[in-house]
């Protein structure tokens, strides 16, 4: 029977090779539901590749991604497009936000929910029939609550091309948490932000995962932000995981140590 | 075999003009990368120019101030070849003067802007053409063509003209100097140095300013010796037939993908010699039915081509020619729109005051207040006590309030330049007429009609727009503009009448039926604009990669679009048919379609104010100015001030109009004293939040360990 400590998402021997450059040779992990795993590794690791695997923007030579949101049906993930992974409950950032620019934010927030306003066609939208005007309210409180859980409440009237890189990050990672995935993916949330507000970030990223109820997998370069938030670290190098277990276990491993954080560390 | 023959002079003779027209196009493009839409105009004031001199003109000269008094009369009259130099000199100071003052301050605007600019300057040396000239047609007489009209030979019973032969010589002889200039020549070479790459160019001392300048002149030089041949070629003309002529030039270069000579040239002869073989067969079985048919398929297949992608097409465009208008038309705005739009002004309000519940009411108030005058106003309109001549104009005003509207929902919202909203309006009117005619139903069913008929017509316009962007997409949906122009447009003029029942037949009773009918469209606009709907437009025009990554499906979002724009205009065009008895190509044509595009860009394309405005500065005003006048001193200045308003309002920020938004915006956040340091503050309210022991009223859900 079903267990529902079981992983949310089974990583299986996922290959993929770019040319002659394998990407992944062969990564496999498990990812525990509920919590937040890091994946660290150097440059080149594989870690982006392994997140585009996993959302559907690259598709792997070999292996198989299984989702358990609901652990008594699994979907394996590789066959499936990626606007369908988003409709499975796979949501994820980029190294670069990326978002509606001319929009009031609030209006970004509401807008990245399209998806899940199944009674808002075209006629119900204009003549506001048929349930669209509760889509419409659910989006708008969602948004709110949203914009305040990321502390952007205050700016939620401005275009997004009026924000800096730090809040231009926030506000994308609004939107990925509006869009409500129950697998959370974050490609270095802290890139192109300041120290100060890096410090920030780990509270904040705890509050949207308990918001959501939902598993994260975060990929991050800054060491004491991912170690001091995931429970569970996966050190990758050449497109192979080469260490996984809670942060203290992986800082000291010798792979890792050599491969990444250089002998000397 | 004998009979196809006979149909090639003259599809090589028009083919070559369509030929001359891309070359000159290439030529500019290659140099200074921009997209001249304002080419045929040139083409034209020249012909026009030229023909003055060559037919001769009474110019009388007065100065009397004071005691200095100098009064000129001179005849002027020279010869057709003693005038062709002066005519070139004239072409060139022009290509001058309009590189110098128009396009230069240009020069780091996107395509998108570059095509306003150009379509501006286009309708001005129209409307200049036609003030300084006079509007009647222009006739070539015998004594005054290029070359005798004398035969030369003769192929299959059918004699060609020495004008034809020499227009065909001139042109070869004018490409083969082109293409020597271009081969063989330092400047020629710095051209396809800076084609290549502009940066790497300028860097090794070619000078961008001069080459603009080179190419500006010789290249207008190119479109008076077309414009002249293809003037005489057609014994009558008027500015807005050498428009549409040069529109197939245009088509031509972009085959070529504005950059190719050769693929330019061929795409020229072949357009226009297949359109003689369709005139020409289509021309024995019915005349009538084949009404449009050469444009059709030349057209047609231009936009084929085009939706097609060929990698030559793609290869040489600039990086952003192919990027939406997102960064120039579809973020203009005019802020006195801003401003009178309710709820935009609404918007302004919030982003201003910091939000408490009286200022919310108070700004709903004001929102409310003014759409409350405005439906007030326009409901009492007709008992107001007007001169008669008003009544016309403002029943035409609300028509051109639903053209301006179906540009915001593709241009402002939807992010996809159109040139073919013209073209709806004519497939409105056609729908209108075949519903009363044809299937003989009675008053509302007509509009229906003509709303329905849009649908696939809309779809179909939308498909190229599904893989083509920018520049591609504004000379696709031209190239349709056109054709629809030829091919429905005489079908379903006022000839064919469309009567309205017998209720209907004063201005009065039209007002209150076109308003009703214009007030639902805004609703329906509005609705779609504060809906999912509309955010999936916009979604679309700031990004359709982002859009897709969050489940926004841009084929079907872009199809909605087009629809809808398409049929408002449609619309416009069932009212136009009441009003007038059947579309005319005055509001039709593809020039109507720039006209308004540019319009409606000078006031506002994002929010539905934007039309309010614009139907009363761009359609009020002038028609009013037409009525109190009498028909034969028809005056062109309105167009001529909306094009140098339409240059202005884009000067303002070359950049592409976005920043007038963002001025309004850091005018009113400057006025709240907020200070604004961005992400320090959203990261402290962020970690305030996260704190257990803050001051966490705005914590939805506090962070656990």
């Amino acid at each position: 029977m079903t267990d529902p400590t079981d992983p949310i998402l089974r990583i299986d021997n996922v290959q993929l090779a770019f040319g002659g450059v394998r990407a992944l040779n062969g990564v496999t992990f498990d990812v525990p539901r509920g919590e937040i795993v890091g994946v660290i590794g150097p440059n080149g690791a594989g870690k982006t590749t392994l997140f585009d695997c996993i959302s559907g923007f690259r598709k792997p030579d070999n292996g198989q991604i299984t989702l358990s949101i609901d652990p008594a049906h699994p979907v394996e993930l590789t066959r499936r497009a990626a606007h369908e992974r988003t409709e499975l409950g796979v949501g994820r950032t980029f190294q670069n936000a990326r978002l509606f620019k001319s929009m009031p934010i609030r209006d970004v927030l509401r807008t990245v929910q399209h998806d899940s306003m199944r009674r808002s066609g075209f006629f119900r939208s204009v003549f506001g029939v048929g349930g669209s005007r509760q889509d419409e309210a659910e989006a708008a409180t969602r948004a709110d609550e949203v914009l305040e859980l990321v502390g952007l409440a205050a700016h939620a009237d401005k275009p997004a091309k009026e924000l800096s890189t730090g809040m231009l990050r926030l506000c994308e990672l609004a939107a990925v948490v509006a869009v409500r995935p129950k697998l959370l993916l974050l490609d270095e949330p802290s890139s192109g932000i300041a120290q100060r507000e890096t410090e920030a970030l780990a509270p904040l990223l705890r509050r949207l995962t308990s918001y959501l109820d939902a598993t994260v997998l975060l990929i991050e370069h800054d060491m004491p932000l991912i170690m001091g938030i995931s429970s569970t670290i996966v050190a990758m190098a050449s497109g192979a995981v080469v260490a996984m277990g809670s942060p203290a276990e992986v800082r000291e491993h010798p792979e890792v140590l050599s491969s990444y954080l250089g002998a000397s560390a | 075999m004998t009979e196809l023959l006979s149909t090639l002079p003259g599809g090589l003779v028009a083919g070559a003009v369509y030929a001359l027209l891309a070359m000159g196009l290439v030529l500019i493009y290659k140099a200074t990368r921009v997209p001249n839409f304002a080419y045929g105009a040139m083409a034209t004031f020249i012909a026009f120019f030229h023909y003055q001199l060559v037919g001769g003109k009474q110019y009388a000269f007065h100065f009397n101030v004071l005691f200095l008094h100098v009064n000129l009369h001179k005849y002027v009259q020279l010869p057709f070849w003693g005038a062709f130099p002066v005519s070139l000199a004239f072409a060139g100071l022009l290509g001058f003067l309009i590189e110098r003052f128009i396009i230069r301050p240009f020069a780091k605007a996107p395509t998108v802007t570059m095509i306003l600019v150009t379509l501006a300057l286009g309708l001005g040396l129209s409307a200049l053409a036609q003030q300084w000239f006079g509007a009647n047609d222009l006739i070539v007489s015998n004594q005054h063509a290029i070359f005798p009209r004398t035969p030369a030979f003769s192929i299959g019973g059918v004699n060609t003209s020495w004008e034809r032969l020499g227009v065909i010589v001139i042109i070869l002889l004018l490409a083969a100097a082109i293409y020597t200039f271009f081969r063989f020549t330092a400047t020629g070479l710095a051209i396809r140095a800076s084609a290549t790459d502009r940066d790497v160019a300028s860097l090794l001392g070619v000078s961008a300013k001069q080459l603009s300048i080179v190419s500006w002149v010789s290249g207008s030089m190119v479109a008076g010796v077309a414009g002249i041949a293809l003037a005489s070629l057609l014994v009558s003309s008027n500015p807005s037939i050498l428009l549409l002529l040069s529109i197939k030039g245009f088509a031509a270069a972009i085959v070529g993908g504005l950059v190719s000579f050769p693929i330019a040239v061929l795409a020229g002869f072949g357009i226009g010699i297949v359109e003689e073989i369709v005139r020409h067969y289509g021309g024995q079985i019915d005349a009538k039915l084949f009404t449009g048919a050469p444009e059709v398929v030349t057209l047609g297949a231009v936009i084929v081509v085009l939706a097609m992608r060929p990698k030559w097409i793609f290869r040489g465009i600039r990086d952003d020619d192919d990027g939406g208008v997102t960064a120039g038309a579809g973020s203009s705005e005019f802020f006195l729109a801003r401003l009178i739009d309710p709820v935009e002004a609404y918007r302004l309000l919030r982003a201003a005051v910091p939000s408490n519940a009286t200022v919310t009411r108070a700004g709903r108030g004001v929102k409310f207040g003014v759409l409350a005058v405005l439906a007030v106003v326009a409901a009492i309109f007709p008992l107001l006590p007007l001169p008669g001549f008003w009544t016309l104009p403002v029943n035409l005003t609300l028509i051109y309030l639903l053209v301006m509207l179906s540009y915001v929902v593709v241009v402002g919202w939807l992010g996809q330049i159109s040139l073919a909203q013209g073209a709806f309006v004519a497939v409105g009117g056609a729908g209108a007429a075949i519903t009363a005619n044809t299937f003989h139903l009675p008053f509302p069913f007509p509009i229906i009609g003509g709303v329905l008929l849009s649908i696939p017509i809309s779809i179909l316009v939308g498909l190229p727009a599904l893989r083509l962007r920018g520049l591609h997409l504004a000379v696709a949906t031209m190239a349709f503009g056109l054709a629809a122009e030829r091919a429905i447009v005489p079908r379903f003029d006022a000839s064919t009448y469309v009567r309205p029942p017998h209720w209907l037949a004063s201005d009065t009773a039209r007002y209150y039926v076109f308003l009703v009918l214009t007030a639902i469209a805004f609703a329906v606009a509005w609705r779609i604009s504060r809906t999912r709907v509309g955010r999936s437009f916009f979604a679309i025009r700031d990004s359709e990669i982002v859009a897709a990554a969050y489940g926004i499906r841009p084929v079907r979002v872009k199809l909605t679009g087009f629809v809808v724009s398409g049929a408002i205009a449609a619309l416009a065009g069932t009212m136009i048919t009441y009003q007038l008895g059947g579309v005319s190509s005055g509001y039709a044509s593809v020039t109507f379609s720039i006209l308004w595009l540019g319009n409606s860009v000078v006031a506002g394309l994002l929010v539905i104010g934007g039309p309010v405005i614009g139907a009363l500065l761009f359609g009020l005003l002038p028609e009013l100015t037409k009525g109190s006048v009498s028909a034969s001193s028809i005056s062109f200045i309105p167009e001529l001030i909306a094009a140098l308003l339409l240059i202005l309002i884009v000067a303002v920020n070359p950049e592409g109009l976005a920043s007038m938004s963002r001025f309004v915006r850091s005018r009113a956040t400057a006025h709240a004293g907020s200070d604004d340091d961005g992400d320090i503050d959203a990261i402290e309210a962020a970690t305030a939040a996260a704190t257990p022991d803050a001051d966490d009223h705005e914590l939805v859900v506090a962070g656990s360990d």
